[in-house]
């Protein structure tokens, strides 16, 4: 897989016009990499993904996928570009099972068929504990089976970037583990990564690189070891304590 | 069973059948899109209205204007999608009610003055024919609705279960977003899902046409009797839709059996009363999405 970079430049973003959430945030999300965006409640991290993602338009400012500008293009057009969006929460398909939420994951693949169903099939080979589910309906399962049937939906694409936003909300500490260790083993396999987490520690120990937001600017950006030493004081700094 | 009950179930399943279509289009389209189409009825009416003009000026059969009246409403429903439904989908669900309920009065008042109020019926060789099974009689004209119905039933059961766009479209339905980020267009889909709708009614029009007289101002009871089925049955399932018309079908049978015909109405008029008082949420507690 050839690993993609993303490149967001002055990007001015918002639910309302003439008020922006984002107001000129610069990131570089490294081929192969795990970017992390960290920030108070309020700062636009979610919204930086639901704008990289098509959900929300651009009110200015560039997003490049490698050297093709994406800024502006629907949801579907992002998707068939590569890019794939883990949003905040559970968003199985509840009453549709396992195996049609995994095979909506190929959507942008229905032309091809056979490389469909090949995906779909590399995928549960790939986490064979959600075989003996295939037939249950998605919204059955617990919340660790549907977040592992969120990430093998995710990949059925063969996305070259994930977006992830708060991958351990509600789930248990050792299935929060475990979604973390799978987010460094797609990292492994050339994907580029950029996680929007509210576990700032969790999300550092991952990170190759790591972004502060704070009210819709960027704030303080470094390696992974110019956070990791002092954690404390930045969140306390964002709790106004 | 005595002969007269047999007759009452089959005469009822028949209905319930041409019910089932004229109410999925607007189950399915509140179900998965969150629209509730009020104008859903008018367009059953145009069915009524096209399956007797083809007969009239092009001496097409009924049965074959079933099977036109899918392709020309699946462009009107797609067309209704761009050119109203996209215009208000985001706006607050009451504007968007009261777009469907201007665009239900536009079309009754223009079907008025191209049809008049007179009440029309479409006469064909089977329209009063009738079929001996034992010594059960069967009207020709509700089993051949109820089979045509019970076709398309099963082709929207198919369709939306046993294809790759058909459970996009379910997806979508469940959750939007997930299915955006997914790849879905979703406002294409939408528009399919809406067409299909509008389709549904149309082949729903031409059934009930074969069934029953029509004119422009009876598509107001066709969208009571849809509105019943989807209440009484929930949203975007097409076997719940289907059960709650056989339903709504033996009910009616059944009390024009026993009763005499006024009351049919008013039962049914207060099962529906009564299904919006004790399904608490009424329709707006299961529509999520806004017009």
């Amino acid at each position: 897989m050839e690993a993609a970079r993303l490149a967001v430049r002055n990007l001015v973003a918002g639910y309302v016009p003439g008020h922006p959430i984002l107001r000129g945030v610069n990131l570089e999300v490294a081929p192969a990499r795990i970017t992390v965006v960290l920030g108070p409640n309020g700062a636009g991290k979610s919204t930086v993904l639901k704008v990289l993602a098509g959900f929300l338009a651009v009110q200015s400012g560039s997003i490049r996928l490698d050297e093709t500008e994406i800024a502006g293009l629907p949801a579907h057009r992002h998707a068939a570009s590569g890019i794939a969006l883990l949003p905040q929460g559970h968003s199985v398909f509840p009453d549709l099972t396992v195996a049609e939420n995994v095979e909506l994951g190929g959507w942008i693949l229905r032309g091809d068929r056979i490389r469909l169903r090949r995906a779909v099939d590399a995928v549960f080979a790939r986490y064979p504990n959600l075989h003996p589910l295939r037939d249950k309906p998605a919204g059955s399962l617990s919340g660790g089976q549907q977040r592992a049937v969120e990430i093998a939906r995710l990949l059925v694409a063969d996305p070259r970037v994930l977006l992830i936003d708060e991958p351990s909300v509600g789930l248990s500490p050792a299935i929060a583990t475990q979604v973390y260790r799978e987010l460094v083993a797609l990292k492994a396999e050339g994907r580029t990564i950029l996680l929007v987490d509210q576990d700032v520690r969790a999300a550092i120990r991952i990170a190759d690189y790591v972004y502060v937001l704070n009210s819709g600017r960027n704030d303080v950006e470094g390696d992974r070891a110019a956070f990791e030493g002092d954690l404390g004081s930045m969140v306390r700094g964002w709790l106004g304590v | 069973m005595p002969v007269h009950i047999a007759g009452i179930v089959v005469n009822g399943v028949l209905l319930g059948l041409v019910y089932a279509i004229a109410a999925l289009g607007l189950s399915l389209v509140m179900g998965v899109m969150g629209i509730i189409n009020v104008a859903h009825s008018a367009f059953i009416m145009l069915g009524s209205f096209l399956a007797l003009g083809l007969l009239e000026w092009a001496h097409i059969d009924p049965i074959a204007s079933f099977f036109l009246a899918l392709p020309i409403f699946f462009a009107l429903g797609v067309a209704t999608y761009r050119l109203i439904v996209t215009r208000v989908e985001r706006a607050h669900q009451t504007q968007g009610l009261i777009a469907m309920f201007g665009l239900m009065v536009l079309i009754e008042n223009l079907g008025t003055i191209a049809w008049t109020t007179d009440t029309r019926v479409i006469t064909v060789g089977y329209s009063n024919a009738n079929l001996m099974v034992g010594s059960l009689l069967i009207a020709d004209a509700p089993l051949i609705a109820g089979a045509l119905a019970l076709l398309l039933i099963a082709g929207f059961r198919v369709f939306l279960h046993a294809t790759l766009i058909g459970r996009a479209i379910r997806a979508m339905g469940q959750n939007r977003d997930a299915a955006r980020a997914l790849g879905v267009n979703v406002r294409a889909l939408s528009a399919v899902m809406f067409g299909l709708g509008i389709a549904s009614a149309g082949s729903a029009g031409v059934a009930l046409g074969m069934i029953f007289p029509f004119a422009p101002q009876t598509q107001i009871q066709w969208l009571a009797w849809a509105f019943l089925i989807v209440v009484l049955g929930g949203l975007g399932r097409v076997e719940n839709t289907l059960v709650s018309a056989l339903a709504v079908g033996l009910i009616q049978t059944a009390a024009t059996a026993f009763l005499p015909f006024d009351y049919v109405y008013l039962i049914l008029y207060v099962a529906l009363a009564a299904m919006l008082v004790v399904r608490r949420q009424g329709l707006r507690g299961v529509v999520r999405r806004a017009i």
